[in-house]
Order: C-alpha cells, then sequence, then structure tokens
C-alpha cells in the first residue's frame, strides 16, 4: 500500500516539478541582447566586513559599460569575452579572450516563484539552487530580461551579496566601442594544466597562456564562477587580510561582490579570483596548488629576471 | 772590432762559441786594454766565489717561496675577491630590488573578459574593482 501512495506522490509530483525547472542558462540570457541604464546597489556581508558599492550599468545589446556612481571615474565596457578598466579616461588593465567548447555542467535547478513588481514594473522571482540549498534568489525584469535583483546566499542560507537596481531607464544608452587596444592582452586557449577537472561542483571550462606568460584557467558552476592565474611574479594586493585556511596561508581581498586570494608556490605565484560565496572558498582552495615558500634563490632569479 | 765588454763577460761564462770565439781570442791578443778588463773581471769572480757562505738565523727572513706565491697567484685571487664582490652586489641589489608583481587589474580583465561570455554574466556578476594606488 506504502508503495502504491508513493507512486501516485512520485506521478503527481513529477510533471508539476518539470513545469517549474527553468534552464538556467536561457533564463539569464533573456537579457543578453536588451538595452537600458541602471544604477545598481551592491552589498556583500563578507567575513572581512562589508563591502558596498553604488554603480551605474548601461548595456546596449552584448556591450556592458559599468561605471562607479562615486566620482572617481573608474569605468569598464565589457561583452563578448572583452574587458576595458579605465580611470580618468586612462586604460588601466584590458584583455580580449575567446571562449573553448566545453560547456558548464548544469548544477542549478530553478524554480519560479511568481510574479512580483519591482521599480513598478512586471517581473518574476526564481530561486536557484544547487545541491538542494538555495544559493540565489533572481528578480528579473519581464520587458528587458534584465537582472534587477540578484541575492547570494551562503550555504547557511544567510545572505552573501545583494544586489538591486536604484532605477532602469529602457532608452537605449548607445554604448560607443572601446578603441583604445594598446593594452590589449589577447589570451591564447590551451590545454597544458595539470589542474582539476572539478572542483567542488566547479568545472574547469577554459585555460588560457598570453604572452606575459600568465597562466589561467577558468572555473564555473553555472551561474558562480573563478580563475585561477598562475604568474610568473607574486601578484600585488594592497590591503590584504592574512587568511589561514587547511591548505596553508593566503592573502585575501573582498570587493563587492569579488573575491581575491593570493599566494605563491616554488615555481608561481598564484591567485584566485571569483564570486564565489565564502562557504565554498576552502573547498576549492584545497584541491589546487598549495602555499609553498619559493626559498631564496627563487626570489633572487624573480627579483633580478621577473 | 771595437771593445766587446759584453763579449768578455760572455766569454768567462763559457757563453761563446764559434766564429764570436776565435774572433774574441783573436781580439785580446791584439788589445791591451780588452785583456787587462779580462783580467780584472777574473780575479772579482774569484774574490766573490772565496766568500763565506753564512746562513741566516730562521725568522728573519720570512719563509717567502717565490714558486708558492708567484704574480699569477696573486692575479687569481684578485679575480676571485672581484668575482665575489660582484656576486654580493648582485644579491645585494637583488635583496633591495622589489619582487616584479602582477597587477591584480591585469587578473581582474582577464577574469572579466572570460565571465563575459558566460549566460550569467549581467548585473547579476559583473563588479567595479576599486581602484587603489598601486
Amino acid at each position: 500500500m506504502r508503495r502504491l501512495i508513493a507512486f501516485v506522490v512520485f506521478l503527481t509530483v513529477l510533471p508539476a516539478t518539470a513545469a517549474l525547472a527553468t534552464d538556467l542558462d536561457e533564463l539569464l540570457s533573456q537579457g543578453k541582447d536588451a538595452s537600458y541604464s541602471a544604477e545598481q546597489v551592491i552589498s556583500c556581508s563578507t567575513p572581512d566586513g562589508e563591502r558596498d558599492a553604488l554603480i551605474r550599468i548601461e548595456q546596449d545589446g552584448d556591450e556592458l559599460r559599468v561605471s562607479s556612481s562615486l566620482g572617481d571615474d573608474v569605468q569598464i565596457t565589457a561583452g563578448a569575452g572583452g574587458w576595458t578598466l579605465t580611470r580618468d579616461d586612462g586604460l588601466v588593465a584590458q584583455a580580449n579572450v575567446d571562449r573553448g567548447e566545453t560547456e558548464a555542467t548544469p548544477l542549478y535547478t530553478v524554480e519560479e516563484r511568481g510574479t512580483v513588481e519591482y521599480l513598478g514594473r512586471a517581473a518574476m522571482a526564481y530561486l536557484l539552487i544547487r545541491d538542494g540549498e538555495p544559493r540565489a534568489e533572481l528578480v528579473i525584469d519581464d520587458e528587458t530580461g534584465a537582472v534587477v535583483e540578484a541575492v547570494t546566499l551562503t550555504i547557511e542560507d544567510e545572505v552573501y551579496c545583494e544586489r538591486r537596481f536604484l532605477s532602469l531607464d529602457t532608452d537605449a544608452p548607445g554604448i560607443e566601442e572601446s578603441s583604445d587596444a594598446s593594452g590589449n592582452i589577447p589570451a591564447t586557449l590551451v590545454d597544458t594544466s595539470s589542474l582539476p577537472q572539478s572542483v567542488a561542483g566547479f568545472e574547469l571550462l577554459d585555460q588560457y597562456e598570453d604572452e606575459d606568460g600568465v597562466r589561467f584557467a577558468y572555473y564555473s558552476d553555472g551561474f558562480f564562477s573563478f580563475a585561477l592565474f598562475e604568474t610568473p611574479s607574486a601578484v600585488a594586493l594592497p590591503e590584504a587580510t592574512p587568511v589561514e585556511l587547511s591548505s596553508g596561508l593566503y592573502l585575501r581581498v573582498f570587493t563587492a561582490g569579488q573575491v581575491t586570494y593570493v599566494w605563491e608556490t616554488r615555481q608561481s605565484g598564484m591567485a584566485l579570483v571569483g564570486d564565489l560565496p565564502p562557504d565554498l572558498h576552502e573547498a576549492v582552495l584545497s584541491e589546487m596548488p598549495h602555499p609553498e615558500d619559493p626559498g631564496l634563490f627563487r626570489r633572487w632569479w624573480r627579483a633580478l629576471f621577473g | 772590432m771595437t771593445h766587446p765588454s759584453e763579449s768578455i763577460s760572455a766569454y768567462l761564462d763559457g757563453e761563446l762559441h764559434g766564429s764570436e770565439l776565435s774572433q774574441l781570442v783573436d781580439h785580446l791578443g791584439s788589445c791591451g786594454r780588452c785583456s787587462a778588463e779580462m783580467e780584472d773581471l777574473q780575479r772579482v769572480r774569484a774574490a766573490v766565489r772565496s766568500l763565506p757562505v753564512l746562513e741566516l738565523p730562521r725568522g728573519v727572513v720570512p719563509d717567502a717561496d717565490p714558486v708558492v706565491v708567484p704574480l699569477r697567484r696573486h692575479k687569481g685571487m684578485w679575480a676571485g675577491v672581484a668575482a665575489a664582490v660582484v656576486i654580493a652586489m648582485i644579491a645585494i641589489a637583488a635583496l633591495v630590488t622589489p619582487d616584479p608583481q602582477t597587477s591584480l587589474y591585469e587578473l581582474n580583465s582577464r577574469f572579466g573578459a572570460r565571465a563575459s561570455l558566460d549566460p550569467a554574466f549581467g548585473p547579476a556578476k559583473i563588479v567595479v574593482p576599486p581602484l587603489v594606488s598601486e
């Protein structure tokens, strides 16, 4: 009798769950071709304290321009594998990459949480669930497909970062493409790494090497992502906090929505840059090359020859 | 033939042979000045040889062995000292020269460029890194 009841419940629940489930990539791609301007506040509760930012976002097709609203004239133009960071109209950093053929395995199930009104506009709320745990709440504007609110959660169901639009203007902002490619660092796809293919649910998608000798691997779980860098020299990380994890001693900096870890091995400088929640940091770092003292000779060598 | 004083010394040292020897012998037979010079030289040499040989007490002259400390050895020593100084200067330069460092913004740009290819890229992920003085 119990088996019969269980079977009936299974048949009843299965179609309902399938109807609610939405493909995450499809969901997030809705706003890829939209045009709008918005002001966004980012507020993150990190182990090192609160990290906040107020930014202006302008999207026109696949080009996104982000600028700081705090008057320091910082601007990012990004999209389609390009990234240009300028300050006071001067180029600070620039990169350009292609993607490989590896696709992230869907790790999230998406639950629709119903229609909501956001900034007086129709929107839909979603919950992203990874390994049975809610990891993010999204509110997506019906007309533009833009994620107007994103709340990322820790494994303890506590808020890690909140991103909320304070305004949304659907007039096309008209972004001019950046013509300054003087600092562009083209990275080449390579396949030479001994890094793990999968770590803490993150899948190794692409690996790159550029003319500066910087190698990096890009991992994603379908929503959160990080890049692991291997550099010829140590990475400068001003105002960093030393952090002792099971795999060793690291330097860490949280910004609004991003974390960076820096350490050294005998062979090279290492860095991890990503937006993954804090509860995943240790699991990821423990699978990567551990911190080691490079020794006096290697320090001399780097100091002399880079 | 002029008066060959040098040839007389060589003759007394047994270093003249052949035509040089015969020419000098002929000259000595006809030149009283040179034959007198030769007799003076012979007397001086005989007097020097007759002097007693004295042994100096130990310690008056250092045990300097010209074979043990030749000029070349000095050159080698100075070359070693110079090399040591150069190595020391390089080591000090390496210690005081700051370790070349990769900028965090360069890494951020690479991460951002790759992340911009993801479906999730957009307002839910993008962030402006704080710009601090480098």
